[in-house]
């Protein structure tokens, strides 16, 4: 259980505060609705983008990491489809300079050309880094765009070619802030060791004097169902074959996201699971198998993936992994699977109440969907589910034509 | 606009930080038995460590598969009733190797101990290591090295390791996959058998560890397993190569990575301290030398770090990027220029001032619950260290002068001594 308590600023601002008092320290989280979702389709990799230059000050603030650092604190912000999240870690005595920077950034950053240039290069290099350099790194790209052809998940946080972030300018800059950064768009986390009125306190003092903006409109933007498979093959320049395949599947909220959670564990997660146990050990098709959940807000992707062992077609152990995989829409998972994999989640969310930080974020996310207090219907969302409800969801999920293949083969052995 | 906002609000440094050391007790079988009580859930984390590591290897990789074999089958139980286990009670088990010590960690629910603890023992006391499973395992890990070759970064990182000890040193990494063809199961199985005995363990309870779990780990752990091994091994030499600057081909990458450094002393030399801070200036943090240049005024890279990694028996120096390919002769000049810098200025007090706040921040954190603890005690007494090393670092950071640290860039940064591995495209 996570206690919080929460208020409402005069402009809009959600405050909530967490109080933990077994650490000398104290998180505050700013979490922004804003993601790579509510990107123009031309401009992508901007919400990222944006993270990045908020860093080189503020109104009334020369450098933030000098004062995290004379604060004894550290900081750090990341961006995902769905929003954008900084924070600051700190000993609890210093807080105030965390809700001085923090304020000071939803305020107005400023903006710099100079300042632009830089970041747009270090974002190239970041996106050449983890995406252009490494092998498997643009997996993500090309599976969105099969897998979307009208919801904004279908470009990744990082955008979807270096030229859109090149091309951004300072005007763009300036509009996405007022459009996107403000009190009535962002949610304000604090926990650790402070009490709650000490808290909505210091939330008043920093933040109550930033003006709510108009937010740019986010147009409801629904995949439509899709009723044919899709397959894309592609060759790279990667040591070893592998591919993806996705389903469409439900949002965060929805039941069918709980449901699906404990399938991809029932399949992929610890060595007891069933790829493990049949695809890697018994019938050594894969030396990797694993199924997961992109985990989005809104309706997102179930993934299965896999390497396949040294000499094995990889084309015959995908349908061997589509066949375990179907096996959940035919036959009931048994009621010692079910009970293993919501003990996992049981461990899995007392240990998510560990961390002041972690349960910072969890908060501020929950929040941004709706409401901070779901983070403690959690567990009992997972344990009501029973092994008739993934029969049906898995039947739902696993139909044809919701299916989209990505065949991500080797340069190298397709030569030999 | 409020007027309290044009300045920055008055900052407390951190006074104090409680090295209170953890209770120990010297169990019969000769376990040294580590315990920190605290933390608000009612979670258990074990820690054992072996001195089983690279360094005690007779052949590369057993070491390695040694870890990954431990939950692999017991003369009673098969890998798939261990897993089993394992997951029904939604605990997290892990068997590392590293350079030095091999660890073994569970992390579970108080509740579920009483399942899991005599499983611990047994996976532990009594790994049969199976055949089938080790051939798995094997291929696994050939095929992850081979996508790992494709990394840059990685392939400059273990060059480097490789020529600053020499390849066949314990601490230099493999420098192909096909080396994972010629380790054998009972390589593997005698590494286990020599190094994962009783009193050659080390071993870390932290969390809610109260009377009742100390006697359920005493009862499990306390009578001593296994035969002590009379080991004898000459101390390697470590054979740096000759040349000092290397290239290593990628055609197809887009950047290339760098990886610089040298061997520095342990830290049982009374420089040590003054040298992390040194790394730090340079490297370290954020706002440090390398990523204000580097990054946020060049936008070189996205990320240029520098660290010390410290060893048992030695240490190494090693700055880190990876750079566009087109301009990495000119992120090289510039990463000899700012220690070039530091050998002839000195460092300004204002940027020396948030550094140490920052860094007597990062100790405070350190030292934040029993898990955070238990891994701060655990690599200080591994090191051979005692808790008045936690003291002379606080010393260190807080009173390290400009021209200390001048000093210790002149004595440890000169560039002749340094390695320089590239890969990527020429």
């Amino acid at each position: 259980m996570i206690q919080c308590d929460k208020t409402i600023l005069k402009n809009g601002l959600r405050v909530i505060v967490h109080t933990d008092h077994s650490t000398p320290f104290v998180a505050v989280n700013v979490c922004y609705n804003v993601g790579s979702k509510h990107e123009d389709p031309i401009r992508t990799g901007f919400a990222h983008l944006f993270e990045h230059l908020t860093f080189g000050g503020s109104r009334h603030v020369a450098d933030f990491d000098t004062a995290v650092q004379m604060a004894g604190g550290a900081n750090n912000a990341f961006t995902s489809n769905d929003l954008t999240n900084y924070y600051i870690t700190l000993p609890a005595n210093n807080i105030e300079t965390a809700m001085w920077l923090e304020s000071d950034r939803m305020l107005g950053p400023k903006f710099t050309k100079k300042g632009l240039d830089v970041q747009k290069k270090v974002v190239i290099e970041e996106f050449r880094q983890r995406n252009l350099n490494k092998p498997y790194g643009d997996v993500w790209h090309l599976l969105r765009d099969l897998a979307y052809k009208v919801h904004p998940y279908r470009w990744p946080t990082i955008g979807l070619v270096p030229e859109h972030i090149a091309s951004a300018t300072l005007d763009d800059v300036k509009d996405f802030f007022f459009h996107h950064y403000a009190p009535n768009n962002a949610v304000l986390v604090i926990s650790g060791n402070i009490g709650s009125s000490d808290a909505f306190k210091l939330a008043e003092k920093w933040f109550s004097e930033i003006p709510s903006r108009e937010i740019a409109p986010y147009p409801l933007q629904t995949e439509p169902l899709q009723t044919t498979d899709r397959e894309l093959t592609v060759y790279r320049d990667v040591p070893i074959d592998t591919f993806y395949v996705a389903w469409h599947m439900g949002g965060r909220n929805e039941k069918d996201f709980y449901e699906l959670d404990l399938l991809s564990d029932i399949l992929s997660n610890g060595s007891s699971s069933r790829f493990e146990v049949k695809l890697v050990k018994e019938q050594k098709l894969f030396t990797e198998a694993d199924a997961y959940l992109s985990g989005e807000n809104e309706p997102g992707l179930f993934v299965a993936t896999g390497k396949a062992s040294p000499g094995i077609d990889i084309h015959l152990a995908r349908e061997k992994m589509l066949e375990e995989i179907l096996m959940t829409t035919e036959t009931s998972i048994t009621e010692y699977e079910l009970e293993k994999v919501k003990n996992r989640v049981e461990a899995d969310l007392l240990l998510n109440e560990i961390g002041y930080l972690e349960k910072a974020i969890q908060l501020a996310s929950f929040e941004i969907m709706g409401d901070a207090a779901e983070i403690n219907n959690q567990g009992r969302r997972y344990l009501e589910i029973t092994a008739a409800d993934l029969l049906k969801t898995a039947s739902e999920l696993f139909r044809k034509g919701n299916r989209n293949t990505l065949n991500y083969l080797s340069l190298q052995n397709s030569k030999k | 606009m409020n007027t309290f906002r044009k300045i920055a609000p008055p900052v407390h440094s951190v006074e104090k930080i409680d090295f209170i050391e953890p209770e120990h007790q010297l169990l019969p079988g000769g376990t040294s038995f580590f315990t920190l009580y605290g933390g608000t859930q009612e979670v258990v984390k074990l820690d054992f460590s072996f001195k089983a590591g690279t360094w005690f290897e007779t052949s590369k990789l057993e070491s390695m598969m040694a870890a990954s074999m431990i939950s692999e089958g017991t003369s009673g139980k098969t890998a798939r009733q261990i897993a089993d286990r394992i997951d029904f009670y939604g605990a997290q088990l892990n068997s590392l190797p590293y350079y030095d010590n091999n660890y073994v960690s569970l992390l579970s629910l108080k509740k579920h101990l009483p399942h899991l603890l005599p499983l611990l023992a047994e996976i532990i006391q009594d790994a049969s290591f199976p055949e089938h499973e080790f051939e798995i395992i094997r291929q696994k890990r050939k095929q992850r090295a081979i996508v790992d070759a494709e990394k840059v970064g990685l392939v400059a990182q273990r060059t480097f390791l490789r020529s600053l000890m020499g390849e066949s040193h314990p601490y230099a990494p493999v420098s192909s996959p096909e080396a994972y063809e010629s380790v054998s199961l009972d390589g593997a199985k005698s590494h286990y058998l020599r190094h994962y005995y009783s009193a050659n363990a080390t071993l870390f309870a932290s969390g809610d560890v109260d009377a009742e779990v100390q006697k359920m780990i005493v009862d499990n752990f306390g009578s001593g397993w296994g035969t002590p091994f009379p080991y004898k091994k000459d101390q390697p030499q470590v054979q740096s190569a000759e040349e000092k600057s290397f290239f290593i081909e990628r055609e197809s990458a887009n950047q290339n990575a760098l990886t610089i450094g040298k061997r520095v002393p342990t830290q049982h030399h009374p420089d040590s301290a003054g040298l992390k801070l040194l790394t730090t200036i340079l490297g370290g943090y954020f706002g440090s030398r390398l990523m204000s240049n580097l990054r946020e005024e060049k936008g070189l890279t996205y990320g240029i770090h520098a660290s010390v990694v410290s060893f048992v028996r030695d240490a190494i120096f090693m700055i880190h990027a990876e750079v566009t390919a087109e301009k990495t002769q000119e992120a090289i000049k510039e990463i000899f220029l700012e220690m070039q810098r530091l050998r002839e200025e000195l460092v300004p007090e204002t940027e020396l001032e948030p550094l140490r706040s920052f860094l007597l921040g990062r100790m405070l954190e350190d030292f934040d619950g029993p898990f955070a603890r238990s891994q701060s005690f655990s690599s200080l007494y591994e090191a051979g260290l005692s808790v008045g090393y936690f003291d002379q670092i606080i010393h260190t950071i807080k009173t390290t002068t400009p021209e200390q640290i001048r000093e210790l860039a002149r004595t440890y940064l000169d560039p002749e001594t340094m390695y320089t591995v590239a890969a990527g495209k020429r």
